[in-house]
């Protein structure tokens, strides 16, 4: 039977980096390539080792899908394709690929800049390895070759983000990506997958509404800045701060608030062009406000210059007193200073043995854009899969998930490094002949009905992908062959006293008698037929008593033939004459 | 070890043996591990630096409930404390050992489920077995059978783990019967008892009675490897993948007798594996028999022969497919006879045969050739199949000539003509069968096809007697180029094909002004492609082609293939030009480099100035202050990088005109580009000052180009660093023009910059400015002395900014010196002496500063040593993690006071 397999080199019952191989229809496809946070070594990189040994990707990967431009679904792929070797082609959407370099080159600046590495990729490499990608399209079909096809829809979670629907004949894998609010907005064709692969990040959690969270956040900014104080929000997921920017730039407007907000420039100022550019990408409200403003023009948000630092009063950044907070939007890795602030750290060891204190409140909100539960099972109704697959999740989140899933239908999670294999059971269409269909119809048999399947004899032909049933005539013309006649043939001993052509008649008798209601016939040229078996006697030289009988049948009279040599192997009755 | 960090590991260790989940992070136990390891391979015993270890790995061990990953972290913990043969003593005899790796106890409490409890206790056992104690203990608890059984786990990192450790034991089994067989080794034996290392050991004074154990170990090992190499239905085809990685590695790793002992043990097998010809496990097979191939010669001759009769057997199967992947196999491996290499070159080159119709092969079985035929009638497998062979072509051409069925240069025109007719160009195949014309209709179209012709019509330029293909090549390469469907990479791939060829047949006489033409046309129309890919290809592909020198037959004159392909300058610079305004910063940062490569010749040989030189460095500056992109901005530091230090390797004096431009410009690059926001702008700054540095002081005593540091402090000095002799009117010049063009300035900027590769180079350039202009080891008094004029050079310290940060470390240390002794001095630009900076500031005058006594001042040293480390080492040292693991678990058990922290990543 088919299969389809799918193994996780990262994101398998975990929240690292993602990296999932699917293998369907001989096809073998990876869905992202993105880098781990937490380790400074390779570690943060999956192990391509794993999928070949002698490090051949291109040979062994027909492409690369990026889900979105998030550094745990992309981070290792100027790695794999420039580092390693991979020549074949990535897919991403065209926002993807427009932000995807500016996060890579932020990562190397931070590791080689920052942390002093050496061995790193280069800005070349990013270059090189951004001009294999092929941007997609929603909605558009991409045939990856003959037979591998692939078509991304809209996802929500953060620009440009995407889920893929991968085909190989009649076999299908649907791979999404964390879904957020907008995914409300998302749709994806009832394509009835084998296998629907979900991020499960928020598994457990039917989340607290989306609004509770933002009202909270901008009431916390709002204290804030009343009491004088100032705000420092440092925020590293891209996506994240556009949709904070977009919230505070609302309520400043309807609030009619005067304290000014900054927003370091670099990355974001770089992101938040390219969230203009791409503004038809985005959700519908977003896009229906358009009409009068683009959302992503910030009236009340300007670029930071680091001089601003000192200015007094209060706003959003600068010069912290006791009075002023730091709201972590977001999780941060072990052997940072945000992941010290994040577990309430009061005190920080600086460079050369010096002590920061941590006078400022500090606020942890999770703005964090994954599909919670309701998300995926909304999800799951739209598509129809056969098979659920989770992954990008902890082990026992997901398994709650499951438990929920699988009341309906088979549900996956492996570990990283472990395969799940999904059985397919693909419906294989076949073409029928006109004649043949003819012939089955003149031979008594009803119209073809769907509902009532029924046996049918022709030649199957397999001609450029396609198959056919033909009658077995056609067939030899279509090939241009020669009909050949396969005969079976046996020799049965016989003790009979009599001449041959009188041993011959006492069969013809015989079986006359013993087979009713079949045509026999004993012809001139010394031999009997039963339907196409033939008949035959010879007596050795020795022994005139010692008769051997010939038989020989066609193919299609097997059965008769088997039952006429057991039948005569038995001998002949006495009493013939 | 630290001690602050041995304070706090007894109670991060009641922490993680007490947390009933995981820790929030899981990367901490990781980490927390390898500062273990590292702690280990220093030599130091972990049992006797934490005692407090072994009471946390038995109450852990005792407590199933914990979370799966902190047991999986005391397994492999365990592993890491025993790896010594006194700890190991010590964990055996408080029975924690045998409880830690016992599988049942991880059965019975529904663990072993977990791949990272198998994981752990692989990995736990292989650290451990470095001694034959723990060799003994293996052999003693039986653990062989589970571990046979985990070479076919489900996952395949456990499976993984499980193969390296199985090859482990097998060698370490090796290795103690070759020392029981060779009598005592006393180097082994030295080894054995260097109790601290974890390195493979050879195991002394092995007993009768265990080398018996070993040997059962080793033929038990053998056997499971001969019964289950075979699968015994289809679903069993990742087991046998498992155990030829396995033998592949093992068959790679041990010697006689063992390594024979093994072949003959599996040979059968292996021969019955061949037979079933599973299309699946021919790579792995391949491998088993190349890894017994390659180590034949060390090994016996009977078994010789048989290794090479299965390597026949691989390369006569009957799956064209499979064959070609077995082919392909054994040319990579590189170590070749005679015989295989020419049946395996035969091979690959067939399907070739067969599309283009071109008689590579003199003679083929017919019945090969058919199978061959049928199956690239089929386009998935005939394009994998062709795409094979292609990757492999380069390693056919490196064979022996008498190898070759065929020259080189049939072997270029048969991928010519396979990329022909990929573009669907069917007038030039000598083809005639029809079937044969069904299998190239196969490849047409395909980029996957052309990318891996293309790539091996590179690999072949080097080829001998190629050279004559090329007007053929150049013609192919340019249609390709004008070809509006083909794929940007290829497109690229065309380029690089094209500049490769260029640079390998140096002499392009046979290249025709219509190539010369069509080349003009398809890369003026690729420079305003769509698509940003391809301009930037083209632009690369310009500057390239400038890099390449080449013959034109008319004068022997050498030129760049720029000039002999498209015309030099007079085309390409516009083009160039052009691309400059590219809305694509990726572009514009090639267009710049491009033109650094164009102009090159120019500069070296020292051509005049040209009014379109003068624009391009105006428009470069443009760039460098107003382009909102890194790269741009970098290509441009590049630029000035290139033109000045071409110049300073042209032997004759640079003509007046072209210094007349490059140096102001070169001073307006460095004040530029020291201000930029991005770190690899400022720190190509710094090489550009560099530059100037070394042009100012090469042959000056104490100069030495490069890193400082990086000089052994008793090193032989070249006599070269000495021929100049030391002329403090030379030294006074130089230091004074160099603070004229702001060299001083950037340095001293980049010192105190936030990015920390600009400050780390620019504090290495001041120390070897430091070295010529004031050696410390004069004496500060001496150094004045001595080199009067020289500390009368002064550099301006403007109020803001990087000065006002170099002020305030004077300052500092002129407020330490005044507790010591000496005192830093500060001069300003009048020259008024001991009038002090604050002075100076207050005058509202830009004060100045003595070059000789900012760079004695400012510790340098001390700063070199901060600025090599990285910038997160102390919240990534180990006791910043054992701190992290104690706040996050108060933080978890106290959920009221702190908010849950969900590890979401993005």
């Amino acid at each position: 039977m088919p299969e389809i397999n799918v193994t996780p080199l990262g994101a398998g019952q975990d929240v690292g980096r993602s990296c999932i191989l699917v293998s369907i229809g001989g096809k073998n496809i990876m869905l992202d390539c993105g880098m781990h946070m937490g380790y400074n070594d390779d570690r943060r990189f999956p192990d391509f080792s794993y999928i070949t040994q002698n490090g051949r990707l291109t040979d062994f990967l027909d492409c690369v899908i990026i889900s979105h431009f998030h550094l745990d679904h992309c981070g290792a792929l100027p790695y794999m394709s420039e580092m390693v070797g991979y020549d074949g082609p990535i897919y991403m959407t065209h926002p993807t690929k427009a932000i995807c370099p500016i996060l890579l080159e932020d990562f190397r600046k931070i590791t080689v800049d920052k942390k002093g590495e050496t061995n790193f990729f280069t800005s070349q490499m990013i270059k090189d390895c951004m001009k294999k990608v092929v941007p997609l399209n929603l909605h558009q079909t991409v045939q990856v070759d003959d037979e591998l096809e692939i078509k991304a829809y809209y996802a929500g979670h953060v620009l440009g983000a995407a889920m893929v629907h991968i085909k190989v004949g009649s076999e299908s894998v649907v791979y999404t990506v964390s879904r957020n609010k907008h995914a409300a907005t998302a749709w994806i064709d009832k394509c009835r997958p084998d296998i629907l692969i979900s991020e499960s990040t928020y598994a457990t959690t039917i989340r607290d509404s989306k609004r509770c969270r933002e009202r909270d956040f901008l009431k916390k900014v709002h204290e804030s800045i009343e009491r004088g104080g100032k705000v420092l929000i440092p925020v590293f997921a891209l996506g994240r701060a556009q949709e904070l920017c977009i919230l505070l730039e609302t309520f400043w407007e309807r609030m009619n608030l005067k304290a000014p907000i900054y927003f370091s420039t670099g990355l974001t100022e770089k992101a938040n062009h390219y969230y203009k550019l791409f503004i038809t990408w985005t959700n519908q409200k977003i896009r229906k406000t358009f009409v009068q403003r683009n959302m992503f023009e910030f009236k009340h948000i300007k670029a930071f210059d680091r001089s601003y630092a000192d200015n007094p009063g209060p706003m959003l950044i600068g010069k912290f007193k006791r009075q002023c907070s730091v709201i972590m939007p977001g999780y941060c890795v072990q052997g940072t200073i945000g992941h010290k602030i994040l577990n309430g750290q009061r005190k920080l060891e600086m460079e050369g043995r010096a002590t920061l204190d941590v006078k400022l409140q500090v606020e942890y909100m999770s703005f964090s854009a994954h599909a919670d539960a309701k998300g995926i099972m909304q999800l799951i109704r739209m598509a129809e899969p056969r098979n659920m697959l989770l992954v990008h999740g902890e082990a026992v989140k997901m398994e709650f998930l499951k438990g929920k899933i699988e009341q309906e239908f088979n549900c996956y999670m492996p570990a990283n490094g472990e395969t799940a294999t999904i059985t397919t059971n693909p419906s294989v269409p076949v073409d029928i002949s006109l004649s043949l269909l003819k012939r089955e119809m003149a031979l008594g048999g009803s119209l073809p009905d769907p509902k009532k399947p029924r046996t049918m004899h022709g030649t199957l032909i397999m001609k450029e992908n396609s198959l056919k049933l033909v009658s077995s005539e056609q067939a030899l013309k279509e090939l241009g062959l020669n009909e050949h006649q396969l005969r079976f043939t046996c020799r049965v001993q016989l003790q009979d006293p009599h001449s041959d052509p009188d041993t011959l008649h006492r069969i013809y008798t015989h079986l006359k008698s013993v087979l009713k209601g079949y045509t026999i016939q004993h012809l001139p040229d010394g031999t009997v037929m039963v339907e196409s078996i033939v008949i035959k006697v010879s007596s050795s030289a020795e022994d005139s008593n010692a008769k051997v009988l010939l038989l020989s049948w066609s193919y299609q009279d097997e059965d008769l033939g088997s039952f006429l040599s057991t039948l005569l192997k038995k001998g002949l009755p006495s009493g013939l004459c | 070890m630290d001690r602050e960090c041995v304070s706090l590991l007894p109670r991060v260790c009641e922490v993680l043996a007490a947390s009933g989940s995981s820790l929030p992070d899981d990367t901490s136990l990781e980490k927390l591990l390898d500062w273990f390891t590292e702690v280990t391979k220093a030599g130091t015993s972990l049992l006797e630096s934490c005692p407090c270890l072994l009471e946390f790995i038995s109450s852990v061990v005792r407590n199933t409930t914990l979370d799966p990953s902190i047991l999986s972290f005391t397994l492999r913990l365990t592993g890491l404390v025993a790896v010594t043969e006194d700890a190991f003593t010590v964990l055996q005899q408080s029975s924690v050992l045998d409880l830690v790796f016992n599988l049942q106890h991880w059965q019975e409490a529904g663990l072993w489920e977990d791949p990272c409890i198998r994981i752990g206790w692989i990995q736990g056992l292989r650290t451990m077995m470095q001694h034959p104690k723990a060799l003994g203990f293996f052999v003693q608890a039986d653990f062989l059978k589970p571990l046979l059984q985990l070479q076919t786990d489900k996952s395949l990192f456990v499976a993984s783990a499980a193969n390296q450790m199985l090859a482990h034991v097998l060698l370490s089994c090796q290795s103690v019967s070759s020392v029981e067989s060779n009598g005592v080794d006393e180097e082994g034996e030295d080894v054995g008892r260097s109790s601290g290392s974890i390195a493979d050991l050879e195991y002394p004074a092995i007993t009768v009675e265990t080398n018996q154990d070993y040997a059962a170990v080793v033929t038990a090992i053998s056997e499971c490897l001969k019964k289950s190499l075979v699968p015994r239905k289809n679903s069993q085809l990742h087991q046998s993948l498992q155990i030829l990685k396995l033998l592949a590695l093992l068959l790679a790793q041990t010697r006689a007798p063992l390594w024979e002992k093994l072949l003959q043990m599996v040979a059968d097998s292996v021969d019955e594996l061949l037979a079933a010809g599973y299309s699946q496990l021919v790579l792995p097979l391949m491998d088993v028999i190349l890894a017994a191939h390659s180590s034949c010669d060390a090994n016996r001759r009977v078994t010789d022969q048989r290794v090479s009769r299965l390597l026949s057997f691989m390369l006569n199967i009957r799956k064209p497919a499979d064959l070609i992947q077995a082919a392909a196999a054994f040319l990579r491996r590189g170590r070749h006879d005679l015989v295989h290499t020419a049946q395996s070159a035969r091979v690959l080159l067939l399907p070739l045969d067969i599309i283009t119709g071109l008689n590579l092969l003199t003679t083929t079985a017919d019945e090969q050739q058919f199978s061959m035929v049928e199956q690239l009638k089929n386009k998935t497998s005939c394009i994998s199949m062709i795409c094979v062979c292609l990757t492999n072509t380069p390693q056919i051409t490196l064979t022996a000539a008498d190898c070759l069925p065929c020259p080189p240069v049939l072997i270029v025109t048969a991928v010519l003509s396979l990329l022909r007719l990929c573009s669907g160009d069917f007038s030039s195949s000598s083809s005639s069968s029809s079937s044969c014309r069904d299998v190239s209709r196969n490849i047409i179209g395909s980029s996957k096809v052309q990318k891996c012709a293309l790539e091996a019509l590179i690999a072949l330029s080097g080829s001998p007697g190629v050279e004559v293909k090329l007007p053929e090549v150049v013609t192919l390469l340019v249609q390709y180029l004008d070809n509006p469907h083909s794929d940007p990479t290829v497109l690229h791939k065309s380029y690089q094909a094209l500049v490769r060829w260029m640079s390998v047949c140096s002499d392009l006489s046979s290249i025709t002004d219509q190539h010369r033409q069509d080349l003009l046309q398809v890369a003026t129309k690729r420079s305003c492609d769509i698509r940003w890919e391809v301009r930037d290809s083209t632009v690369e592909f310009l500057g390239r082609l400038a890099g390449v020198s080449v013959v034109q037959t008319t004068a022997e004159e050498v030129s760049d293939a720029s000039v002999a392909l498209l015309g030099g300058c007079c085309f390409t610079t516009p083009l160039l030009r052009a691309a400059l305004q590219d809305p694509e910063s990726y572009v514009r940062a090639s267009a710049i480099s491009a033109l650094a490569q164009t102009l090159a010749a120019s500069w070296q040989q020292g051509a005049a100035l040209t009014q379109e030189h003068t624009e391009i460095v105006n428009q470069l500056l443009e760039v460098l202050s107003r382009d909102t992109e890194g790269f741009a901005r970098r290509a441009v530091v590049r630029y000035f990088i290139a033109w000045l230090s071409s110049r300073s390797s042209h032997s004759s004096p640079p003509p007046l005109a072209s210094s007349s431009l490059l140096m102001p410009s070169v001073r307006s690059v460095l004040s530029r580009g020291s201000a930029d926001l991005d770190w690899e702008v400022k720190v190509h700054t710094l090489e550009l000052a560099e530059l100037l540095l070394h042009e100012a002081f090469s042959g000056q005593r104490g100069y030495m180009k490069g890193n400082p540091t990086q000089t052994h402090p008793y090193a032989v000095i070249p006599d070269t660093l000495h021929t100049r002799t030391h002329n403090e009117e030379d030294v006074v010049g130089e230091l004074n023009s160099l603070v004229q063009w702001g060299v001083v300035s950037v340095l001293l900027s980049g010192l105190v910059d936030c990015d920390r590769p600009v400050a780390l180079r620019a504090c290495r350039l001041l120390m070897t400015l430091r070295e010529v202009v004031c050696p410390l080891s004069l004496g500060a008094l001496d150094a004045t002395a001595a080199m009067a004029m020289v500390a009368k050079v002064t550099c301006e310290l403007p109020g803001c900014g990087w000065a006002r940060e170099i002020r305030k470390m004077l300052a500092t240390k002129a407020k330490d010196a005044e507790r010591g002794c000496s005192v830093g001095e500060v001069v300003d630009c009048d020259d008024c002496g001991e009038a002090g900076q604050e002075a100076a500031s207050v005058g509202g005058q830009t004060p100045c500063v003595s070059v000789c006594e900012v760079l004695r001042s400012l510790d340098l040293d001390e700063r070199l040593d901060v600025l090599t480390r990285s910038s997160d080492h102390v919240h990534n040292s180990p006791f910043s993690l054992l701190q992290d693991i104690l706040t996050a678990s108060s933080a978890h058990s106290q959920p009221d006071t702190q908010q849950e922290v969900i590890v979401d990543c993005y």
